[in-house]
């Protein structure tokens, strides 16, 4: 780390496949239609989304658990929380989720995790936390 | 959680927990031990500085795996499909 924690921008990711409800869904038809493909697409989930601002569209997890507490998931009001308290300097303005059933990795690897990465570093992103679901 | 997975693609530094699948932080409405969880990766931001490193969060589930399962409706079209199709196991390994 190239300084410390309680002076860092942390932002999370998560692999729920949490997308807002204003926002575009991960496409589950497609991987109805061909299971053996996942959405490789990513979401910007802005600070303060909660989960009555979000749909989770991982069709592998429970789902019930972060749509009743999207924390369970993106602990992004935790985040703040020790954010408050000193842990890190603040939690980023902008959270990611990509849907974490990838049998063929190459378009998140190749795409949407250096679209992710980019996207973090043009936002003074400096540490990043995924919780994989 | 799966940490092997996790490991296997590279990550620079991996904890893992003994929670079921869906909840990684922990239960809905759970905020401090959600806050712990946290802290407790975060942690790994300063302690972890070398390549690879793993560590295995102190925390355990409350529920027997059964318990932790029950009313789950999880139906992957994966699964669907090799129900029907269970010659096409050898296919999920090689990554489809």
């Amino acid at each position: 780390m190239a300084k410390p924690l309680s002076e860092c921008t942390v932002a999370l990711i998560t692999t729920a496949g949490v997308a807002r409800t204003d926002d575009v869904p991960f496409d589950q038809e497609r991987e109805r239609q061909d299971p053996w493909w996942g959405d490789p697409t990513y979401r910007t989930i802005p600070l303060g989304t909660t989960e009555s601002d979000v749909m989770l569209y991982h069709m592998h997890i429970d789902t019930r658990f972060g749509q009743e507490d999207l924390d369970v998931v993106l602990p992004m009001r935790r985040l703040s929380e020790l954010a408050s308290v000193g842990v890190i300097g603040r939690p980023a303005d902008t959270h990611y989720s990509i849907m974490g059933y990838q049998l063929r990795p190459q378009v998140l690897e190749t795409e949407t995790a250096p679209a992710i990465a980019r996207e973090m570093k043009a936002r003074g992103v400096d540490a990043a936390a995924l919780v994989p679901a | 959680m799966i940490p092997e997975f996790t490991r296997a693609v590279g990550v620079p530094r991996l904890a893992g927990i003994a929670y079921p699948m869906s909840r990684p932080m922990g239960r809905p409405g759970d905020a401090r031990g959600q806050r712990e969880v946290l802290r407790a990766l975060l942690d790994l931001l300063i302690s972890g500085r070398a390549p690879d490193t793993y560590v295995e969060l102190p925390y355990s589930w409350p529920e027997t795996p059964a318990q932790a399962r029950k009313g789950a409706d999880v139906h992957p079209p994966i699964a669907q499909l090799l129900a029907r199709k269970p010659w096409l196991l050898p296919k999920l390994y090689a990554g489809g």
